[in-house]
């Protein structure tokens, strides 16, 4: 371990992790697995993770058809991952299946021409968000929504997000040497903080600021999950490569990355290595040191060196969903235990396995009614906690749950912001006046 | 919210970790526990068995495991029974039957009759504690029964079932339905079944297909199905609809009658304000001056810590994981590295046949502790490490029949001890 939580660690084991396939094989054929899946308990289509992931994976070979198309309705959400007791990697052995099937030219064309469309918000962002009020207009009308079902199969009711009006590259450009400090950190942002929800950005700056950190945004691409979830590995390996490439010195330097979308931290830590088969010494030191920012903040906190006096009351009662793709980093719920910090903030834990958008997944015409059925205990708890917004750590999960619920979504580390007496922005500078 | 103190650490979330959770939370001790994934608790059969077979090659069953206990306890002092005494693996059963009858969900019987409860091949079953849903399945009673299957739920054999009790005077008959509600299915999953139990027209289906084929019957089996979270509502709602008492009969895993008991145990101790993070295997930990200071657990980047007071190993046996082995005939304890009791030599694991009357030496291995349930080699290890559940050593738990028990009273116990 390094000596401070804030300097990265750069003696790396080798690797030896076994390919995610071998894992199959300490399967006991107990079926908790099945027990936990959110898409099983909802779909006839899919029997479960047992069954699509280490039974059918005995049949999968290098050159042969795969014998099992139902796999696709897997959402990767990982909760089976995490419930079964021996350590099979079932999302992952579904994800490379997945892949397969693309790889081998069994989408159909329209499909492949929607996954590959959706899969890559960056270039999305890149078009849209310079023409925001038109992109926004048109993505939002029944106009461009009937015609992107008719095209190209995208569910006509699945949570759009809306551009912001400035990239979040550019506002953290703009104040780049607001304040220099010996502690630095490299801020990952992701595609929803850059062309989506800036606000989330600048919180996070915010906050590591006010702990007396310098922090660095370099430029960099999409983690490439939704290119790793839609099977298109090439692809997502390019990206990969790229992000490397833009912040492996940083941490060469001593310096930690930190993310606050948790699908890309999971997949710049793991997603990425595992599904890619691709453990290079500089890919490793990546896994080592990149950090959710709450994961961070605990360790922080840990430490004795997070600043937790004079946080600001906040007298609400907010319903918590911890995404799944949270969980899936096995840190226990980090959040939570940073929002437990805040005065008169009340938070109340969702139970529920998944809102069931799975990123992509929930885009799909044919997977959209699969994900509302899904998320159906979670956008009920929310309804109940009846707060005036809701908490969520992942973008989709909290387009989603707004989409279905009416209730806006806030990352939880806009609460921390706010508390240390930081102006917020969006919904919750609503609820705050 | 939540900022409770880091006393007790659990590793493990089988019935042991969960009840030495739920009891240390009970009495206000900030608790957290890690498990790599479920446990036994998704398995077995939603009863506690306590104590079946004694002496372990008994062809008969112990009809009052109170009255066979002390026999026990002098042959074999080591067992973790004897260490539990049998006024706390009383209060541990009667603690735990208060609890499920707090959740609507009452547990049924006591140490003085063990119940014969049917299989789902139809053999006879010992077990001391059973949940109200299964109790009108006891063999005592020989008056007919039907069985009921389900097309598409291939985990439970009614017929087999049926003739099974036939032979054993049992008037039983079955049959197997075909729901329209299932028609589309190549096959369904007992939760999922439980699922749909508690729809009400789902089971309005099931019970008007059941009636024309009720005859004699006085009683009804189903499989373990009858709901989740609404079980108790579920079973009544059908014994109103059939007009006679409704009882299930628990199969292959997955089990709900386990997974009931998982969700009750779970709920209190997070009402407790205690955590239970699943997906969170312990790889390994820090010790300093004979006591443990921090666990390891693995993560999707690197290990995080856990520093706390108390640490709460239950991980499990061999069949749960807490203890491995190989060919070479090394046996061993995952994440202290604990000295174990285990037989020599590889050739003495196993008897020759798999069904031995005495059991297979190598499920005996395990950890040996103190009367505080501390790990000893001679002298306790360290001063704030207890162990619980079938990771102890020197019992024959599946001859016996006392996995549940023995798992249920040492959680009391530990939970209760480093509550003190
Ligand atoms: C919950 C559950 C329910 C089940 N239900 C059923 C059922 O209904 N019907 C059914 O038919 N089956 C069922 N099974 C499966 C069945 O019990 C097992 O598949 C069967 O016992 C496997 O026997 P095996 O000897 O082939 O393999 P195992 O029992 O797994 O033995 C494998 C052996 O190979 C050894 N070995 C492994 N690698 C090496 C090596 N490199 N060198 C030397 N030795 C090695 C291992 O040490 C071990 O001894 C179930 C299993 C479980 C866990
Ligand atoms: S990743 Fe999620 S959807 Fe996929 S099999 Fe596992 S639990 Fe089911
Ligand atoms: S939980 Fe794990 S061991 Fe059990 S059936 Fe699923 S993959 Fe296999
Ligand atoms: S959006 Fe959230 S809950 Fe939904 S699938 Fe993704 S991470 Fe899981």
């Amino acid at each position: 371990m390094a000596n401070n939580i804030w300097q990265a660690q750069l003696n790396i084991e080798a690797h030896t992790l076994k390919p995610v396939e071998l894992t199959l094989d300490h399967c006991i054929k107990c079926n908790i697995c099945v027990t936990a899946c959110p898409v099983t308990a909802v779909t006839d289509l899919f029997p479960g993770p047992k069954y699509v992931g280490p039974q059918a994976g005995r049949f999968r070979h290098q050159g042969q058809p795969s014998p099992d198309h139902s796999v696709d309705y897997c959402n990767g959400c990982r909760v089976c991952n995490m419930v079964c007791p021996t350590g099979v990697k079932i999302a992952e052995i579904n994800g490379r299946a997945r892949a397969h099937i693309v790889q081998s030219g069994q989408v159909p064309l329209r499909r492949k021409l929607r996954n590959n469309l959706i899969a890559r918000p960056e270039l999305m962002g890149k078009f849209g968000q310079p023409l925001a009020p038109i992109a926004n207009g048109l993505l939002h009308s029944g106009f461009g929504r009937f015609f992107a079902k008719l095209l190209l199969d995208i569910a006509p009711n699945a949570p759009l997000p809306r551009f912001s009006g400035e990239r979040f590259s550019r506002w953290a450009h703009k104040r780049r040497d607001a304040v220099r400090s010996d502690r630095k950190v490299v801020y990952f942002h992701g595609c929803s903080t850059e062309y989506f929800e800036a606000r989330v950005g600048k919180a996070a700056v915010q906050v590591l600021e006010a702990n007396g950190f310098e922090v660095i945004v370099p430029s960099q691409n999409c983690c490439g999950l939704p290119l790793l979830s839609n099977g298109e590995f090439a692809a997502a390996q390019a990206y990969h490569e790229s992000n490397i490439r833009h912040m492996v010195d940083y941490v060469k330097q001593g310096y930690v990355i930190v993310g606050t979308s948790t699908s890309c931290t999971l997949t710049l830590k793991e997603e990425a290595p595992e599904m890619l088969a691709y453990h290079t010494p500089d890919a490793r030191l990546l896994t080592a040191n990149t950090f959710d920012i709450h994961e961070f903040l605990v360790h922080l906190l840990d430490a004795g060196e997070l600043k937790t006096d004079g946080l600001r009351p906040m007298p609400l009662t907010l319903a918590y969903h911890p995404p799944c793709q949270y969980r899936a980093h096995r840190l226990g719920r980090p959040s939570t235990e940073i929002m437990a910090l805040i005065p008169e903030l009340t938070i109340i834990e969702s139970q529920a396995a998944c809102c069931g958008v799975g990123g992509t997944y929930g885009y799909k015409a044919e997977k959209y009614d699969i994900t509302m059925a899904v998320g159906k205990p979670l956008f009920d708890f929310v309804q109940q906690v009846h707060g005036p917004i809701a908490v969520c750590d992942s973008e989709t999960c909290r387009w989603n749950i707004a989409a279905a619920t009416g209730v806006p979504l806030v990352h939880p580390i806009e609460l921390l912001a706010a508390a240390y007496g930081y102006e917020p922005e969006g919904p919750l500078a609503e609820v705050m006046t | 919210m939540n900022s409770m103190a880091n006393d007790v650490l659990v590793i493990g979330a089988g019935l042991a970790g969960l009840t030495t959770a739920w009891q240390a939370s009970r009495h206000g001790k900030g608790v957290r526990v890690i498990a790599k994934g479920w446990g036994a608790t998704h398995w077995h059969a939603g009863c506690v068995d306590v104590l079946g077979y004694w002496p372990v090659d008994s062809e008969t069953p112990a009809t009052n495991p109170a009255a066979t206990l002390p026999d026990l306890l002098a042959a074999n002092p080591q067992h973790p029974y004897a260490l539990v005494g049998l006024a706390r693996l009383a209060a541990a059963l009667g603690g735990l039957q208060h609890l499920c009858s707090d959740a609507g969900y009452p547990l049924v019987g006591s140490l003085d009759k063990n119940w014969r409860l049917p299989t789902a091949v139809g053999a006879a079953r010992p077990t001391c504690l059973a949940p109200a849903t299964m109790i009108a399945g006891d063999l005592d009673d020989d008056t007919p029964m039907l069985l009921v299957g389900f097309k598409q739920l291939p985990d439970f054999y009614a017929h087999l079932a049926a003739d099974n009790l036939v032979q054993q005077g049992i008037p039983a008959r079955h049959v197997v339905l075909d729901l329209p509600a299932l028609a589309g299915r190549n096959f369904t999953t007992a939760v999922n079944l439980a699922r749909f139990m508690q729809q009400s027209d789902f089971r309005a289906a099931v019970a008007q297909a059941v009636k024309p084929h009720l005859g004699k019957a006085a009683r009804v089996g189903f499989p373990a199905v009858l709901g989740l979270e609404e079980a108790t509502a579920v079973h009544q709602d059908l014994q109103v609809q059939l007009g006679r008492p409704v009882f299930e009969i628990p199969g292959l895993p997955p089990s709900v009658a386990g997974m009931r008991l998982h969700r009750i145990l779970k709920a209190a101790i997070e009402k407790n304000g205690g955590q239970v993070h699943e997906g969170m295997e312990a790889i390994g930990f820090a010790a300093d001056g004979g006591r443990v200071t921090a666990v390891h657990t693995e993560t999707s980047g690197r290990p995080r810590q856990h520093r706390y007071e108390q640490i709460v190993l239950a991980t499990g046996g061999i069949l749960g994981g807490g203890i491995v082995t190989n060919h070479a005939g090394e046996v061993c304890e995952v994440v202290f590295n604990l000295p174990l009791r285990h037989p020599e030599n590889r050739l003495e694991w196993f008897r020759r046949d798999f069904l031995d009357k005495q059991g297979h030496p190598i499920y005996r291995s395990g950890v040996s502790v103190n009367e505080n349930f501390q790990p000893m080699d001679g002298r306790v290890l360290y001063q704030n490490l207890y162990a619980a559940g079938s990771t102890l050593a020197g019992f024959e738990a599946i001859r016996e029949r006392s996995f549940d028990g023995v798992a249920l009273a040492t959680g009391y116990a530990v939970g209760n001890l480093v509550s003190n």
